[in-house]
C-alpha cells in the first residue's frame, strides 16, 4: 500500500478516536447543521468525510484553475521545442521501449495472438539490431503486456513459456464504459488479480464526474484499490469524455487522493484519446501532489500514440514537466499496440542506414 | 548546456537521458555570403552598393566567434544615395494602381517562401536566435504579413479616399532585433506607396537579404533600400532632403538625441522604444500557464525584451518555487540547434544583462539563476531578480533580456497603480481567471497591447503601438497603415522654412506689460480672469494684457497667464480627466450638444465681438454657426469613433479588441486666426475622444474663448476644459515642457512649431504642429477632418483568447 493512503488510515484511526472520546466536539468543528447525517457504519465513507470534510483537502480540487487556450498553446511549444538525434534518437526510441504496456484489447483476442504479443514483448527489438547498439545485455523488454480480464491467463502462461517476469496488466471495471454494477467491477478487479494479473488498469466512472459527484468517485477508487490488493492500480480517466481541462485535473487529483499508482488518460476506445493538453493538465497535477504529499504518482499516456516520433515527444514531455526521476517504468507508461513496430523500424535505420521492409522485422 | 566533444554512446545516453546536440545546417547561409564573397554592402536601388574606402566591421557568429563577413560602415553620402534611389521610385511605386502593389508584395511573399530556409537559417546564424523560433514564427508572419499588407494595398484607394502616401520612408532599427521588426514597418509603408531607406546595424545581414530578395523580382527597384551603419546615422537620414518621415526604433536616450536634432525639419518621427514588458499574476490565475507566459515574454526568443512581473503576495511563494523549478529545465545553446530555448544575442546584449543585475544585486536586489555560465561564455542564463526596494535606481530602469523583475502587490487595484506609474507603455498580461478582473485590469492598463491570460501574440491586422516612453508609433492594421499616409485636408502650402533657434530664448517669461492708454471709444468688456478648475480665476502674476480690434481700439482685458498657471491648470485638468474618461461616448456627446446648443444662444453676441475684430457680420455669423455645427459633428463622431472595434485574428480563438483610448490631459494652442471656430474644432474632438484640455486661445483675440468659456462653466465637470490666456510663447514653453501633458497641439509660428518639436523630447509627448502654415478652418476636410480624430486618441489592442 502506498504511503500516501497509509497516512490516510492513520488519519482516520486518529479522528475515529476523536470521535468516539468526545463526539460532539467532533461534530461542532467539523460538521455545520444542514450537511447530510453522518453513517458511522460505514470505515469508507468516514475516511471520505474525514478527508474531503478537514477542507483543506477538498481545496486541493476547488481552488484550481485550468486556463484552456494556454494549456494549448504550451502542447504546440512542447512539442517543437526539442528534438533528439543520431545516437540520441537511437537510446531514447530504446529507452521509450522498456515503458510500453504492450496492448491487445479486441474482441477477437485468442491464445495464439496473446501468445505472439508474449514473445515480442520479451524480444521487442532484433537482438542483431541490438547487439549493433551494444545494448544486447540491457535486458531491454517492454514494461507490461496489457490484457482483456478474460485473456489474463492466457498471457500469464505465454510469459512464462517465455521465461520472463514482464508483469500482466488488466482492464478492469466494465471497460471501456464502466456502465455496470460497481459489485461487477470490484468481483472484476477480484477475478483478474486472482489469475495472476499484477497491475489492473481501472476506468473511472464518467457520470460521476460530469456530475460533479467527487467524494463518491474518490470512494469508488477506494474500493478499487483495497481491490486490487497488492496488484498496482492504474486508474483510466477517459480524459475525452470528462469535458473540460478542469475536470481532468480533478479527476486526477481525486484519483491520486483514493490512491492510485498510475493515472491513465484514455482507454483508447474514445473518440479523443491521449493528446499533449490533457497530458500537461495532468502531468501538472501529478506534481502538485508530489508536492503536497512527497509521494510520486505515475502517468501513462494510452490511445493513438503510434510513431517513433510520437513516443520521443512523450518522453520529452515528461523530462521537461516532471525532469529524469519520472522516467522510469515504475512511473511511466505509454499504452500502445503498433508503437512498437515503428520504434523497431527507426532502430532498424539508424544501425544499417537503411529503411526496412516489414519482412525484416517480426510481427506481433 | 554547450555540446560535449565526445559523443556518448547509446548505453550512456539510455542511462542518463540526456539531450543531444540537434545542429541544423548552416551551408546555405555560408554559400550565400559567398556570392557576396563575404563583404556585404548596402542594398540599394535594386543593386549592391559596395562603396571605397569605407570602414567595415566583422559579422561574427555570435556562438563561436568566427567570422562570417565584414560589414561595410555606411557614410553619409552612401544615405544620401539610398535616399535619392527611394526618391526615384516613389513615383513610379506610389503611381501606380493599388492593385499592381498588392501583386508585387505577393510576388515578394512567394519569394520569401522559396528562400525561406536560407532566411531563417541566416537569421539563425547572424542573430544567435534559436532556429526554431525563426522558422516556426519569423518567417510565416513575414509572409502573413505581406499578403495582409498586400490586401490593404488593394483595398486602401477605396477604403481611404483622399489620403495620400507621405514619401520616402526612412527607417532605423536597433542593434537587436528580429527582421520582423522591418517588415512590420516596411509592410504598410511599401502598401501605401511610400519607398523605404532601412539603416540596421552592421551585423545583420538578414535585411540585405531580404532587400535582396525584393531586388531580384525585378519592377520597382528602389523601394527597399537598406543601408547597414550606425544609429547615429538617422540624424542624417533625416536631414537628407526628400524624407518624410523618419521611424526609429532603440533606446529612449538616442531617440531623444534626435529629437531635438529633427526639431524644425518638418518630418513626422515615429518613435518605438523599449523592449519591456509586463505581466500582472493574480490569484485565480493558471499559475502554470503563467510562468509559460513568463517563459514566453522574457526567456524564450520570440521575447523582445525583458520582463517586469507584478505578484499578487497571496501567490508569491507558489509562483516563485514554479518559476525557479522551470528555468532549471530551460536550455540555452547555438542558435542552430534545434533543441535550445534560447540562443545568444551577442556579447553586447549579454553585458547590458550582466551589469543591470550586478547593480540590481548591489541595491538589495535577490537574483536567482538556474546555471552559471562560465566566464567569456556568450550566453546569459535565464535571470529572476526579485526584492529590489522599489526606491532602488534599478527598479525604475528598463529590465534588459533575458532578465524577469519580480515585485509583489497587493490588491488588483495597487497592481494597476503600479502598472500605470510605469514610465513605458509597451505591452503587458494580465493572468487572471476571473472574467471582470482580467476585463477591468486590460481595459485599466495604459498599454499599447494587452493580453488576457496569454503573452506576446502578433497579428498583421491587430494594431501594436505604445504610450508615453515607448514612444507613439503603430504598426499592424489600419492603425500601421495611417502612419504613412497623409490625411485629406493636409494644408499644401510649403512649411516655413525654419531657422536657427534658440530653444532656451524662446518665451522665456512673462514679458512685461503696461496699462494701455487711453482708454478710448466704446468701453473695454470687463476683464475675463483664467478659466482654470471650472471658474474664472486671477492670474498668479497679478497682471492683465490688453487686446486691441481690428480698429487699433482697446477691445478689452485679459489675464496674463504664466508658469504657474499652466501647472494650476494641468493639475485641474488631471483632477477632471479620469471621470471624463470613464463617461460614456453618449454623454459626452450629450453634454457637446449642449454647448452648441448654448453657443448659438450667445450667438449674437459672439457674432458681433467677430465683427469688432474685422470680420463681417455675415462672415461673423457664419462662423458662429458653423462652430456650432462642428460640435454637433463631433458629438455624432464620438459615439461612432471612440468604441473601437473587434478584430478576428487567424488561429486565435476569441476577439481581439481595437481600444480608442483618451490620451490623458492635451493642450492645444489655438491659432491666431478663426478665434472661435478654431477654438471649438480643436476643443471638440479632444473633448468627444474622452481628454481633458488646457488650451491657449487665439492671441489676438481671446475674448470669444473666454466667452464660450461661461457656458462650458455650467455645462461641463470642472477642471475638464481650461483656457489660459496670455504670451503665447511664453505658454507654449510652459506646457511643451511640462512632463505630464501627454500630447500637445501647437498651431502658430514656425519657430514656435520648432519649439515643441524640440521639447517633446522630454516625456515623447505627442505633438502636432503646424509648422507656420495656416489651415483653412471653415474647410472640411481642413478644419474637422480624419486627422483630428485620430489625432485625439490613442490605440489599444486588448487580446482576449477564449477556451474551456
Amino acid at each position: 500500500m502506498p504511503p500516501a493512503v497509509y497516512d490516510i488510515e492513520i488519519r482516520v484511526a486518529q479522528t475515529l478516536h476523536l470521535i468516539y472520546s468526545s463526539p460532539g466536539e467532533y461534530w461542532d468543528s467539523q460538521c455545520s447543521e444542514d450537511e447530510e447525517p453522518f453513517q458511522k457504519d460505514s470505515l469508507m465513507n468516514l475516511t471520505l468525510a474525514v478527508r474531503l470534510r478537514a477542507g483543506s483537502d477538498l481545496s486541493w480540487i476547488s481552488n484550481i484553475q485550468v486556463n484552456q487556450p494556454a494549456v494549448l498553446r504550451r502542447a504546440e511549444q512542447i512539442q517543437a521545442r526539442r528534438t533528439l538525434k543520431k545516437e540520441w534518437q537511437a537510446a531514447w526510441l530504446l529507452k521509450a521501449v522498456t515503458f510500453i504496456d504492450l496492448t491487445t484489447l479486441s474482441g477477437d483476442d485468442t491464445f495464439s495472438n496473446i501468445q505472439r504479443l508474449c514473445y515480442k514483448a520479451k524480444y521487442p527489438i532484433r537482438e542483431d539490431l541490438l547487439k549493433a547498439l551494444n545494448m544486447h545485455d540491457e535486458g531491454i523488454t517492454v514494461a507490461a503486456v496489457c490484457v482483456y480480464p478474460a485473456r489474463v491467463c492466457d498471457a500469464v502462461k505465454a510469459l512464462k513459456a517465455a521465461g520472463c517476469d514482464i508483469p500482466v496488466a488488466s482492464v478492469a471495471t466494465g471497460f471501456p464504459a464502466a456502465q455496470t454494477h460497481l459489485k461487477t467491477r470490484l468481483e472484476e478487479i477480484r477475478l483478474a488479480v486472482e489469475d495472476g494479473a499484477t497491475e489492473i488498469d481501472v476506468v473511472i466512472n464518467r457520470s460521476l464526474v460530469l456530475t460533479g459527484r467527487w467524494e463518491a468517485l474518490y470512494d469508488e477508487i477506494r474500493q478499487f484499490r483495497q481491490a486490487c490488493g497488492e496488484a498496482h492500480l492504474k486508474t483510466i480517466l477517459a480524459t475525452g469524455e470528462l469535458g473540460s481541462l478542469t475536470n481532468v485535473y480533478k479527476a486526477s487529483m481525486i484519483a491520486m487522493m483514493a490512491g492510485s499508482d498510475f493515472i491513465k488518460t484514455s482507454t483508447g476506445k474514445e473518440t479523443v484519446n491521449a493528446t499533449f493538453p490533457v497530458a500537461i493538465v495532468m502531468l501538472r497535477a501529478i506534481r502538485d501532489f508530489f508536492w503536497k504529499t512527497g509521494n510520486k504518482v505515475g502517468f501513462k499516456p494510452a490511445g493513438g500514440i503510434r510513431t517513433a516520433k510520437d513516443s520521443l515527444a512523450w518522453l520529452c514531455l515528461m523530462k521537461e514537466e516532471l525532469g529524469d526521476e519520472w522516467l522510469r517504468p515504475e512511473l511511466f507508461r505509454i499504452g500502445a499496440s503498433s508503437l512498437l513496430t515503428d520504434i523497431e523500424q527507426q532502430i532498424y535505420h539508424h544501425v544499417t542506414g537503411r529503411y526496412a521492409a516489414s519482412h525484416d522485422l517480426p510481427m506481433s | 548546456m554547450a555540446a560535449t566533444h565526445e559523443r556518448p554512446s547509446a548505453r550512456e545516453i539510455f542511462s542518463t537521458l540526456e539531450y543531444g546536440p540537434a545542429p541544423d545546417s548552416h551551408a546555405c547561409a555560408l554559400a550565400w555570403l559567398d556570392t557576396q564573397d563575404r563583404l556585404l554592402g548596402h542594398y540599394v536601388n535594386g543593386k549592391w552598393l559596395k562603396p571605397e574606402h569605407r570602414n567595415s566591421v566583422p559579422c561574427q557568429d555570435p556562438v563561436t566567434g568566427e567570422n562570417l563577413a565584414s560589414c561595410l560602415l555606411a557614410e553619409p553620402d552612401d544615405v544620401a544615395a539610398a535616399v535619392e534611389a527611394a526618391s526615384d521610385a516613389l513615383g513610379s511605386w506610389s503611381g501606380v494602381p493599388g492593385g499592381e502593389r498588392a501583386q508585387h508584395l505577393t510576388r515578394l511573399a512567394k519569394m520569401i517562401q522559396k528562400h525561406q530556409q536560407l532566411l531563417w537559417t541566416l537569421d539563425s546564424l547572424a542573430t544567435g536566435r534559436a532556429v526554431r523560433e525563426v522558422r516556426n514564427g519569423d518567417v510565416p508572419l513575414a509572409q502573413q504579413l505581406l499578403r495582409y499588407h498586400a490586401v490593404q494595398a488593394h483595398v486602401q484607394e477605396e477604403v481611404l479616399p483622399g489620403w495620400k502616401p507621405m514619401g520616402v520612408i526612412g527607417l532605423i532599427l536597433p542593434p537587436t532585433f528580429s527582421f520582423l521588426e522591418m517588415m512590420w514597418r516596411i509592410c504598410p509603408a511599401l502598401a501605401v506607396g511610400c519607398t523605404v531607406v532601412t539603416i540596421v546595424p552592421p551585423d545583420s545581414p538578414t535585411p540585405l537579404l531580404l532587400a535582396q530578395l525584393a531586388g531580384s523580382l525585378g519592377a520597382f527597384c528602389g523601394i527597399l533600400n537598406v543601408v547597414t551603419g550606425p544609429a547615429s546615422l538617422g540624424a542624417v537620414l533625416g536631414h537628407c532632403p526628400g524624407v518624410q518621415k523618419v521611424v526609429f526604433c532603440g533606446a529612449a536616450e538616442e531617440a531623444r538625441v534626435l529629437r531635438q536634432s529633427l526639431a524644425g525639419h518638418w518630418l513626422e518621427l515615429s518613435l518605438a522604444l523599449g523592449m519591456e514588458s509586463l505581466l500582472l499574476l493574480l490569484d485565480s490565475a493558471d499559475v502554470d500557464s503563467a510562468v509559460e507566459g513568463i517563459v514566453d515574454a522574457a526567456w524564450s526568443d520570440r521575447s523582445p525584451g525583458g520582463l517586469r512581473l507584478l505578484v499578487q503576495e497571496s501567490m508569491w511563494e507558489e509562483t516563485m518555487r514554479r518559476l525557479q523549478i522551470r528555468m532549471k529545465r530551460l536550455r540555452s545553446g547555438r542558435g542552430l540547434d534545434g533543441a535550445v530555448d534560447m540562443g545568444t544575442r551577442g556579447a553586447a546584449a549579454r553585458d547590458v544583462a550582466q551589469h543591470y543585475v550586478q547593480e540590481a544585486q548591489s541595491q538589495g536586489a535577490e537574483v536567482f539563476q538556474a546555471v552559471t555560465m562560465p566566464p567569456g561564455s556568450p550566453f546569459y542564463p535565464p535571470t529572476l531578480v526579485c526584492s529590489l526596494p522599489p526606491a532602488a535606481p534599478c527598479a525604475q530602469a528598463e529590465v534588459p533580456w533575458p532578465v524577469v523583475m519580480a515585485s509583489p502587490f497587493r490588491t488588483a487595484k495597487e497592481a494597476l497603480a503600479m502598472a500605470n506609474s510605469m514610465p513605458r507603455g509597451g505591452s503587458a498580461s494580465v493572468w487572471s481567471e476571473r472574467l471582470g478582473q482580467a476585463l477591468e485590469l486590460g481595459y485599466g492598463l495604459r498599454m499599447g497591447t494587452v493580453w488576457v491570460n496569454t503573452h506576446g501574440l502578433r497579428d498583421p491586422a491587430v494594431p501594436s503601438g505604445g504610450c508615453k516612453e515607448s514612444g507613439s508609433s503603430w504598426h499592424g492594421g489600419l492603425d500601421g497603415l495611417y502612419e504613412y499616409l497623409q490625411p485629406p485636408g493636409t494644408p499644401d502650402q510649403p512649411p516655413f522654412v525654419s531657422e536657427h533657434l534658440n530653444y532656451d530664448n524662446f518665451g522665456p517669461a512673462v514679458p512685461a506689460t503696461l496699462p494701455a492708454w487711453p482708454e478710448t471709444g466704446p468701453s473695454p468688456v470687463p476683464p475675463y480672469g483664467l478659466f482654470v478648475g471650472g471658474r474664472f480665476q486671477p492670474p498668479g502674476a497679478r497682471s492683465s494684457r490688453s487686446v486691441w480690434d481690428s480698429s487699433g481700439k482697446l477691445h478689452g482685458y485679459v489675464a496674463e497667464g504664466g508658469a504657474e498657471d499652466v501647472r494650476g491648470a494641468v493639475e485641474a485638468a488631471h483632477r477632471a480627466a479620469t471621470g471624463w474618461e470613464r463617461q460614456c461616448p453618449g454623454a459626452r456627446a450629450a453634454l457637446l450638444v449642449a454647448l452648441a446648443a448654448a453657443l448659438e444662444q450667445r450667438g449674437p453676441g459672439l457674432a458681433l465681438q467677430l465683427k469688432r475684430h474685422g470680420a463681417q457680420l455675415e462672415a461673423a455669423q457664419a462662423e458662429v454657426e458653423l462652430s456650432a455645427r462642428r460640435l454637433r459633428a463631433w458629438a455624432a463622431q464620438a459615439q461612432a469613433q471612440a468604441q473601437g472595434h473587434t478584430l478576428q485574428v487567424a488561429g486565435l480563438r476569441g476577439p481581439v479588441l481595437r481600444l480608442r483610448e483618451p490620451l490623458g490631459v492635451l493642450a492645444v494652442v489655438c491659432p491666431d486666426e478663426w478665434p472661435l471656430l478654431a477654438f471649438v474644432s480643436l476643443l471638440a474632438p479632444a473633448l468627444a475622444h474622452g481628454n481633458a484640455v488646457v488650451l491657449v486661445p487665439s492671441g489676438t483675440c481671446p475674448l470669444l474663448a473666454l466667452e464660450v468659456c461661461q457656458d462650458v462653466a455650467s455645462l461641463f465637470p470642472a477642471g475638464l476644459v481650461n483656457v489660459v490666456t496670455g504670451d503665447r510663447d511664453h505658454l507654449t514653453r510652459c506646457l511643451a515642457l511640462h512632463q505630464d501633458v501627454q500630447a500637445l497641439w501647437y498651431f502658430g509660428s514656425a519657430k514656435g512649431s520648432q519649439f515643441v518639436e524640440w521639447a517633446s523630447a522630454g516625456n515623447f509627448k505627442p505633438v502636432w504642429v503646424n509648422r507656420g502654415c495656416p489651415r483653412a478652418w471653415d474647410q472640411e476636410p481642413q478644419g474637422a477632418g480624419p486627422e483630428l480624430g485620430l489625432r485625439a486618441a490613442w490605440t489599444k489592442a486588448l487580446w482576449l483568447p477564449m477556451g474551456d
